[in-house]
C-alpha cells in the first residue's frame, strides 16, 4: 500500500543554523586562545577569558556543539530519507534540539567561571553531565521510533554507524561521569589517579572515535553517493570496515598514557590495537576515495565534492598518523607537544569541518528548493580553508618536532642543552603566530559561508514539511524466503543490532580496565603518600578552576631527559589520593608534578601576581585574582566528607579540626613570606594554591621512597 | 622493540595474544560470512540513498 508522509526539514535546518552559529564562536574561541599562546596580554586581563578557563570552551564548542549539531543536522536528514519515514516524534525532535542548545549555553557560562571536571572534552559538571544523558535518550529514543516506523526494510550502512554512535558515546559518558557531588557545580570523580586517568583516555579516545568520526561515516557513506550520484563503491567493505572499526578503537585509549605510571601490559594492548587501526580507518578512507572512481571530473567542477575529497584525505592522514604517534619511539618525542594540537586538528578542520560545509552547501539549497547563492564564494571557502588548514597543521607540525627535540637535547658535557623550560617556549612563538594566521583564514572562510548560506535561505522558502511516498512494509517476514544472509537479516534487526554493537565495544573497553581496577598489585602503594592537607586540597580545587592543567602536566616520564629536568619519575603509587587525576596532556609550560620545594612561597607568590617578574618573557598569564580573592573554606567539611567516602584515609571526624590545622598552614605561609617583605592575609586564594604547589611530588623525594617501585 | 614490552610486563604476552585472538576470530568470522552475501541484496543495498529521492 502506498503511504504519504512528510520529511521534516525545519528541525534539519535549525540544526544547521546551530551549526554555522557555534561553529563561528567556537572557531573565534580558537582564534582568541591561539593569540594568547604568543601574546598573553589577549588573555584580557581577567580571570574569565584565561587561557586555562577558555580552551575548554574552544574544545567544547567545537566538539559538541559545532560538530555535536553537524552531526544531528545529518543525521535528521539522512536517517529520514533513508527509512522512508518521518522523525518518530515532532516534539522529541523539537526537545532534543533546545535541549542541547541549552546545555551548550550552560557550558559557554560555566567553563570561563572556572566550573570544570577537568577531564578533557568531558569538564562539565554534574548537573549538564545528567542533561546530556537525559537528551542524549531523547535523541537515542527518537532515532529508534523512527527506525521501528520505517518503510525501507534493511537498514543502510550510515544507520549502523548512527546507532554505534548513539550506544557507545551514552556508554563513554556515563562510565566518564561518575562523580560525587560536593555541591551544585563541585563534585569529585569516584576514580583516582591511574585509574581515573586510564577511564578519562578511554573516554577521550572513544570520543573522537564515535563522536568525530563514526557519525561523519555514516553522513559520508550517506551524502557522498547522493554529491556524486553513484552508489558507494563496495558495500561490503563498508560492513567488514564498520566491525572492525568499533572492534578496535575501543581498545586503543591507553595510546595517551604511554610512559606514564599506567601498567605496562596496558600501555603494550593500547599500542598493539592503535596499530591495527590503521586497517579499518583506512577501509573507510578507501570506500569513499573509490566511490568517485570515474567521476574525478565531477571533483573538477563541483566544489561541494572538492571538500569531501580533502576531508576524507585529512581522514585519511590523520588516522595513518595516530597509529604512528602511538608508537613508543613516536610518542616519546610527540607526546606533550604541539604535534599532537596538528595532528587533532588536521582531522577536526579537514575531517569534520570539511565534511559539515560540504553538506551545509548541498543541504541548505535543497530544504530551500533553491540554487546555492553564489558557486564563486564556496570555491573561495574551499580554498582559504584550505589553506588555513596548511598555515595552521605545517608550523604545528614544526614547532611539535622542535619542541620534543629540544626537550631532550643534550650538550656533549652530558647537561640539558635547554635546562630552562621557557627557552624552548620562546623558540616556537613564531610558528605560534603563524597558527594563528592559518586559523584566521579558516575562519573567515566559515564567515564566508556563513554569508552565502544566508543568501542561499533569503532566495528561497524553507520546505518544512516535505511531501514524500513510500510503500508500507509488508509486516510478515516468512523465514526460509531467500533472507539466507547473516547481516541481511541483521540490518532487518535494529535492536539486536544495537545490542551486538554494545557487545562488541564493551569487550574491549573491560579487558582493558578491569584489570587496573580488580589487581591491587597494578598500583603499587607508597606507604609515604599521605593524603592532602586540607589548604592543599582547596589549592588543588583552585588549580583545576584555573585550568592548570591545560599548560601543565604531572607526569615525569622515566627518561634521563625528564628526571634530570623535573627530578624522580612519576609512580603509579603517587596518585592514589588524586580524585581527579592531573596528569595534563600538553606541556606549554613545564611539568610540575616535582615542584614542590623546588622555589620559595616568595618566588611563587611573584610569579602568580605576574610571571615575567620571575621569569622574563614567559607567555603565562598573571593571575592578580588569586591574591585578591578569599579562600572559601566553607566547603572544607565537605570536601574532606567526599574524599574520605572515596577512599582517602582522613580519620574520622577530622572534617571537623579541617580548618583549623587550614589556618595553621596557611599563617606559617604568611609568616615565611613575610621574610620577603610579601604582606598578604592568609585567608587568601593564593596561600593555598602556594601550599598545593610545594606540597607537589614531595612524599617520595630522595631516601623516602618505602614501596616496591 | 617488542621484546622491552613482554619483559616489562608480567602476564603482558598473556593479554596480547588473547586480544589478538579475540580480534582475529572476530574479523575471520565477519569476512567469511561476508563471502555469503548475496549479490543481489549487496547491490540493492549499495543504492538505497540513490533511491530515496524517488520514493
Amino acid at each position: 500500500m502506498l503511504e504519504k508522509f512528510n520529511y521534516d526539514n525545519k528541525i534539519v535546518r535549525n540544526f544547521a543554523i546551530a551549526t554555522v552559529l557555534w561553529g563561528l564562536i567556537g572557531m573565534t574561541v580558537g582564534l582568541l586562545i591561539a593569540t594568547q599562546l604568543f601574546s598573553p596580554e589577549m588573555n584580557l586581563g581577567n580571570q574569565y577569558t584565561t587561557f586555562g578557563r577558555i580552551r575548554p570552551l574552544h574544545t567544547n564548542a567545537v566538539i559538541f556543539a559545532f560538530v555535536g549539531n553537524g552531526i544531528f543536522m545529518g543525521v535528521y536528514y539522512s536517517l529520514q530519507r533513508l527509512l522512508k519515514a518521518r522523525m518518530f516524534s515532532d516534539a522529541l525532535s523539537s526537545i532534543h534540539f533546545w535541549g542541547w542548545q541549552l546545555i551548550i549555553v550552560a557550558a559557554a557560562i560555566t567553563l570561563p567561571l572556572g566550573i570544570t571536571t577537568s577531564h578533557e572534552y568531558a569538564e562539565l559538571e554534574w548537573p549538564i553531565d545528567i542533561a546530556i544523558t537525559l537528551i542524549w535518550v531523547v535523541f537515542g529514543v527518537n532515532m529508534f521510533g523512527t527506525i521501528i516506523k520505517r518503510r525501507e526494510r534493511h537498514m543502510y550502512v550510515a544507520i549502523w554507524f548512527y546507532i554505534a554512535t548513539f550506544v557507545t558515546v551514552a556508554v563513554l559518558h556515563i562510565v566518564n561521569s561518575f562523580q560525587l557531588p560536593i555541591s551544585a557545580f563541585k563534585s569529585y570523580y569516584l576514580y583516582a589517579g591511574v585509574q581515573d586517568a586510564l577511564v578519562q583516555w578511554w573516554y577521550g579516545h572513544n570520543a573522537v572515535a564515535f563522536f568525530l568520526t563514526t557519525p561523519y561515516l555514516g553522513m559520508m557513506y550517506y551524502f557522498l553517493p547522493k554529491m556524486a550520484q553513484r552508489p558507494i563503491y563496495s558495500y561490503k567493505l563498508s560492513i567488514l570496515h564498520f566491525w572492525s572499526l568499533i572492534f578496535i578503537y575501543i581498545w586503543a585509549g591507553p595510546h595517551h598514557l604511554l610512559y606514564s605510571s599506567l601498567p605496562e601490559w596496558a600501555q603494550s594492548l593500547g599500542v598493539a590495537f592503535s596499530i591495527m587501526l590503521i586497517a579499518p580507518s583506512w577501509g573507510g578512507m578507501i570506500n569513499g576515495l573509490l566511490t568517485l572512481r570515474g567521476a574525478w571530473d565531477k571533483v573538477r567542477e563541483d566544489t561541494n565534492l572538492k571538500f569531501m575529497v580533502v576531508g576524507i584525505t585529512a581522514y585519511g592522514m590523520a588516522t595513518f598518523e595516530g597509529p604512528m604517534l602511538s608508537l613508543k619511539q613516536v610518542n616519546a618525542i610527540a607526546h606533550f607537544t604541539d604535534w599532537i594540537v596538528a595532528h587533532v586538528h588536521v582531522g577536526a578542520l579537514g575531517w569534520n569541518g570539511f565534511l559539515t560545509f560540504a553538506i551545509l552547501y548541498w543541504l541548505i539549497p535543497r530544504i530551500y528548493k533553491t540554487a546555492i547563492f553564489s558557486k564563486k564564494l564556496v570555491a573561495f571557502h574551499f580554498w582559504i580553508g584550505t589553506l588555513g588548514i596548511l598555515f595552521y597543521a605545517i608550523p604545528m607540525y614544526l614547532s611539535g618536532f622542535l619542541q620534543g627535540l629540544m626537550w631532550k637535547e643534550f650538550t656533549p658535557e652530558g647537561m640539558l642543552k635547554y635546562p630552562n623550560f621557557l627557552e624552548t617556549t620562546l623558540q616556537l612563538l613564531p610558528m605560534h603566530m603563524f597558527r594563528a594566521i592559518g586559523g584566521l583564514l579558516y575562519l573567515t572562510g566559515v564567515i564566508v559561508m556563513c554569508y552565502n548560506l544566508i543568501k542561499t535561505a533569503g532566495s528561497g522558502k524553507l520546505v518544512a514539511d516535505e511531501p514524500a511516498e513510500a510503500m508500507a512494509l509488508e509486516p510478515a517476514f516468512i523465514p526460509g524466503s531467500g533472507e539466507k544472509t547473516w547481516h541481511r537479516s541483521l540490518e532487518r534487526k535494529p535492536m539486536y543490532f544495537l545490542v551486538l554493537s554494545l557487545i562488541v565495544i564493551l569487550i574491549g573497553g573491560m579487558v582493558e580496565m578491569m584489570p587496573t581496577f580488580m589487581i591491587q598489585s597494578n598500583i603499587p602503594t607508597i606507604a609515604s603518600v599521605k593524603p592532602y592537607s586540607p589548604l592543599e586540597l582547596q589549592g588543588r580545587d583552585i588549580y583545576i578552576r584555573e585550568g592548570c592543567v591545560n599548560c601543565h602536566s604531572q607526569m615525569v616520564r622515566p627518561f634521563r631527559s625528564e628526571t634530570e629536568r623535573y627530578g624522580e619519575y612519576s609512580k603509579a603509587g603517587e596518585f592514589v589520593y588524586d580524585h581527579p587525576f592531573l596528569w595534563g596532556s600538553k606541556r606549554t609550560g613545564p611539568d610540575l608534578h616535582r615542584q614542590g620545594g623546588k622555589y620559595s612561597n616568595a618566588w611563587h607568590f611573584n610569579h602568580m601576581m605576574d610571571p615575567t617578574t620571575m621569569s622574563p618573557g614567559s607567555v603565562m598569564p598573571p593571575y592578580p585574582w588569586l591574591i585578591d580573592q578569599t579562600l572559601d573554606i566553607s566547603t572544607t567539611v565537605a570536601k574532606i566528607n567526599a574524599m574520605r567516602t572515596l577512599g582517602v584515609p582522613y580519620e574520622n571526624g577530622y572534617e571537623l579540626k579541617a580548618n583549623a590545622d587550614l589556618k595553621i598552614q596557611a599563617d606559617a605561609i604568611v609568616a615565611n613570606l613575610a621574610i620577603d617583605d610579601i604582606k598578604v592575609q592568609s585567608d587568601k586564594e593564593i596561600i593555598a594554591v602556594i601550599a598545593y604547589l610545594q606540597r607537589l611530588g614531595i612524599d617520595i623525594k630522595a631516601g623516602r621512597i618505602g614501596s616496591n617501585q | 622493540m617488542f621484546k622491552q614490552f613482554i619483559d616489562k610486563s608480567l602476564g603482558a604476552d598473556v593479554y596480547l595474544i588473547t586480544s589478538l585472538g579475540i580480534f582475529l576470530v572476530f574479523f575471520l568470522v565477519v569476512t567469511v560470512l561476508l563471502f555469503t552475501m548475496n549479490k543481489k541484496h549487496v547491490s540493492y543495498m549499495s543504492r538505497v540513498p540513490l533511491n530515496d529521492d524517488k520514493a
